[in-house]
């Protein structure tokens, strides 16, 4: 992603800042139930040490250990990824394990990691594993360890299988759908048979839960692992302590790579936004994360913290459930209501500008994304000429599914329906707001309940399938399909949920699966060009907006790479 | 004296109230919308995943099954494995590590609330209508009516952040291993018994203005309550007569009237007890401290019942058990009320 948007955006808060750090304070606070929730999405932040501080953060100079606090919104709910496919998670379990092939940090390119060489040529693919690598608890790293990690992921026949009640969705999403076969050739050569061609395989070897466990001790722990993980990575546990939802790492100073530059790590929960950035600013965190749009000013506040930003690979949408309502089912109404919605004041004044209008599925920073197209602009006459055009010149009305709660894509969930619903009023169309928590919303959407919801993506692992084919396509066989037709019913056998607009456009389905099987990039590229053409064009969802990550980030912090996929590169972090 | 028997009464009365909890926990889980299988499975997840999740986890059988299932492990205290809080991790290990977070600030808190409400209700009614009466009286109102979750961020605000005396949150600095020493989970007292004074003073510190900000708010109700019981105490007969019998107005009101004027505000104190037992949820977020209300929050929040079962019925425990003790405060401080 580009290095550029890591920008410090002071001059975007110096109205609010003179509402004076107390009234932001405060407000964080007395907000805490809306916009200023914790979200589990998105980044890591950044911290400020003051001078005023009144715990000893430092270290180092006098011989004690030099530690970095770094602030998160929710504690891990397991310390092993195959167990959860929370992002918190990915945070703690990114420092202890590693991946064979690795994000470059503060890219979404790849790059080595226990992988030395790796290709993919048709259904195979062929990896040379790094040598002289040890785990922490002493045994040597070699693909023995990488088949028995896969096999208690998704390996139901396994003597050591996690268990179904265990093992996380990403065992068989990201690995188990797509591999056939691993043969090991010696101790550090493997090669994986795939089911399919399939493009983008070693972006998902690159994964947090793909990651590599011992095999000595997944026979030793089994399922415990998920208290006392066992990797190659550059730091190693020191102590889980859940009462106190602190996790603390220690340096492992044999690790392969570069760095630990700091002798531990210590991962703080403050689940209240406000009062994270707060710790940051009195210099008892070193990097925070999860900031919503008012501790985002707190931090820009701080005379000892920056505001870190960078564009995030997500996506915010709207999507109409065209199985649902007849009108959504004609591409003039679809169009009609993505100009009557303003999109850009959703983004500058809701989300106080933390996030940029999107245009299409696809992110920019990832390939594939086309610069070509432009979001669809606030204009209530185009769309009510549209709407004239097809028939529904009175209006009609439906019905708007929205979660409460604030997710990184919508970190306003029930304003942005709001501003919907009064946009849509003002050219005819009455919106009914459905709001329920997010646990029923996502059982009431993947069911094909609502007429119309809000949702949104964030990257597994930085591929245009990720999106284009896990949230558009209905991932049906072909005699499913009626002819002239292009959307399916939600109750058609094998449907894809996460396609909640229930679209299916035949010229859209086989770009994206030519762009599955294909590994030329520029190929791929101008095959997904195509397809997000399409999408704009097809409008099956309003696509509202893309989030920057955020991070606060202390001045003694230096080194730190803001990612919007995987890390944080902790390893690489060095502390004044 | 207190009997056995007064004792075992109260005792087994616990029992239906517990069952009674229990089902209408497990009633009101199952009832609501939202699937444990499709939340523990998360986005990714096909159908077919999903219902392995589901099969595993006994959510296909019928519901008096599960009931009946529910009912048994509960009654040893065995709610299962969290779904999603600490996932595979048993409820009842989640819980010990949750509820001493929340006793010790619940125990402090209600210490500050004692030690100030108590004696400024009593002068309060001593002096009736004089300035500090006046004053007491509109502390306690702006006690009772100033919001949590605003008083704590200012608090933070104005002794962590701008005179940078006491840290902001947490409930020790997160560079001491407190793990370490854990024996009772109070982190007060785990340093002083592990000797580690520099660890408890910043255990201390941490815990002022967390248990500040309980123990105002439980002040105010005390003070309010000691001082309309003792004002109705102080007109009574024997009171007068204790006075005629030339007895100091001091010892009047401290032995005779102070006793008897008690048995409100031990009902307070104990109703108090037992809500801050369950959680001072909105003091926990703002100051960061994990104990059994956030978890009990969370868990509803992400559907993790098993968490929301088990600490609902501990909480119920508690409440019940802190009531017994009420009770038999009751009949310490007036015998008939064993009859």
């Amino acid at each position: 992603m580009s290095q550029d948007g890591n920008n410090v955006s002071r001059r975007r808060f110096l109205s609010a800042a003179g509402t004076a750090a107390a009234t932001a304070a405060l407000a964080g606070c007395t907000g805490g139930g809306n916009g200023d929730e914790t979200t589990t999405e998105g980044g890591n932040g950044g911290g400020d040490a003051t001078e005023t501080e009144t715990e000893g953060g430092d270290g180092g100079d006098d011989g004690s250990p030099q530690v970095l606090r770094y602030g998160r919104g929710s504690h891990s709910p397991t310390l092993d990824f195959q167990n959860s496919t929370s992002g918190e998670v990915a945070k703690v379990t990114e420092q202890l394990y590693d991946t064979l092939i690795n994000f470059e940090p503060g890219q979404s390119t790849l790059t080595q990691g226990l992988a030395t060489e790796y290709s993919l040529e048709g259904q195979t693919a062929s990896i040379t594993l790094r040598e002289g690598v040890t785990f922490h608890n002493g045994e040597e790293f070699t693909a023995e360890d990488f088949v028995a990690t896969y096999r208690r992921f998704v390996d139901s026949d396994y003597e050591y299988y996690g268990g179904d009640d265990y093992v996380s969705a990403y065992g068989p999403f990201t690995l188990g759908a797509w591999i056939d076969e691993i043969q090991v050739d010696g101790d550090y050569s493997m090669t994986i048979q795939l089911t399919q061609t399939y493009a983008p395989f070693l972006r998902n070897l690159a994964m947090f839960a793909a990651a590599v466990h011992s095999k000595a001790a997944i026979e030793e722990l089994g399922t415990d692992l998920n208290k006392n993980p066992v990797g190659t990575g550059p730091f190693q546990l020191e102590n889980l302590d859940d009462a106190n939802e602190l996790i603390r790492l220690s340096a492992n100073t044999d690790y392969w790579g570069d760095g630990p530059n700091v002798d531990e790590v210590v991962f703080v929960t403050i689940g209240q936004n406000s009062t994270r950035a707060q710790s940051l600013a009195s210099g008892e965190l070193d990097i925070i994360d999860g900031l919503g749009a008012q501790s985002s000013i707190q931090v820009e506040n701080a005379s000892n913290a920056d505001l870190v930003r960078t564009e995030g690979i997500n996506i915010g949408y709207m999507a109409f459930n065209m199985a649902s309502r007849e009108e959504f089912r004609d591409k003039r109404v679809r169009q009609a209501v993505s100009y009557a919605i303003n999109t850009e004041a959703i983004v500058n004044e809701i989300y106080s500008g933390f996030a940029t209008q999107a245009s299409q599925p696809l992110p920019p920073n990832v390939l594939g994304h086309n610069t070509d197209l432009d979001p669809y602009p606030y204009d209530p006459e185009q769309a009510r000429s549209l709407l004239e055009e097809a028939g529904y010149g009175d209006g009609f009305s439906f019905e708007l599914a929205t979660f409460q709660n604030p997710r990184g894509y919508n970190p306003s969930p029930i304003q942005t329906a709001e501003t919907v619903a009064s946009n849509l009023g003002d050219v005819g169309i009455e919106v009914d707001i459905n709001q329920q928590s997010f646990g029923p919303f996502l059982e009431y959407t993947a069911q094909g309940r609502h007429d119309a919801c809000f949702l949104g993506w964030y990257t597994d692992n930085a591929d245009p399938d990720n999106f284009m084919y896990v949230l558009l396509h209905p991932q049906v066989e072909e005699d499913q399909l009626t002819d002239g037709q292009d959307w399916v019913s939600f109750d058609t056998e094998g449907y894809n949920t996460s396609n909640r607009s229930a679209w299916a456009n035949q010229e859209y389905m086989d770009l994206v699966e030519q762009g599955q099987s294909t590994y030329d990039e520029s190929e791929r590229e101008s095959l997904y060009f195509e397809a997000n053409q399409i999408a704009h064009d097809e409008a099956p969802w309003v696509y509202l907006d893309y989030a920057d990550e955020l991070r606060g980030v202390s001045t003694r912090v230096s080194g730190f790479q803001i990612a919007a996929i995987s890390g944080p590169y902790l390893n690489l972090v060095t502390l004044e | 004296m207190i009997s056995t028997r007064f004792v075992l009464k109260r005792l087994l009365l616990l029992v239906p109230v517990l069952v009674g909890v229990a089902s209408l926990v497990f009633a009101v889980l199952h009832l609501s919308p939202g699937d444990p299988a499709l939340t523990i499975a998360g986005e990714r997840a096909s159908e077919e995943f999903v219902q392995q999740v589901r099969e595993s986890l006994g959510l296909n059988d019928p519901i008096w099954v599960q009931y009946g299932r529910f009912l048994a492990n509960a009654a040893q205290f065995e709610f299962g494995e969290s779904f999603i809080i600490q996932r595979n991790t048993s409820v009842r290990e989640v819980l010990t590590n949750k509820l001493p977070v929340t006793l010790e600030l619940a125990i402090y808190g209600q210490l500050i609330g004692i030690f100030l409400g108590i004696p400024l209700g009593i002068l309060s009614a001593v002096k009736q209508d004089s300035f500090t009466d006046h004053t007491t009286r509109i502390g306690a109102l702006a006690g009772i009516s100033v919001p949590i979750f605003w008083s704590g961020p200012l608090l933070i605000l104005l002794f962590a952040q701008t005179l940078g005396w006491l840290p902001t949150s947490g409930r020790i600095s997160v560079l001491y291993n407190v793990e370490a020493i854990r024996v009772t989970g109070l982190v007060t007292v785990d340093t002083l018994l592990a000797g580690e004074w520099e660890m408890f003073v910043s255990a201390a510190r941490h815990m002022i203005l967390p248990a500040s900000v309980i123990g105002i708010y439980s002040m105010a109700l005390i003070s309010r309550m000691m001082r309309s019981s003792m004002l109705e105490v102080i007109r009574q007969d024997y009171m007068r007569t204790a006075r005629a019998k030339g007895q100091g107005a001091k010892i009047t009101v401290l032995k005779h009237g102070f006793r008897n004027a008690m048995i409100p505000v031990i009902t307070v104190i104990g109703i108090q007890f037992g809500g801050l037992l369950g959680g001072a949820v909105l003091t926990e977020t703002v100051f960061a401290i994990g104990g059994i209300g956030t978890l009990l929050v969370e868990a509803i929040k992400v559907g993790d019942y098993p968490i929301v079962q088990g600490t609902v019925l501990t909480f119920a425990f508690l409440f019940t058990l802190v009531n017994l003790g009420v009770d038999i405060t009751y009949s310490i401080l007036d015998p008939r009320i064993e009859q």
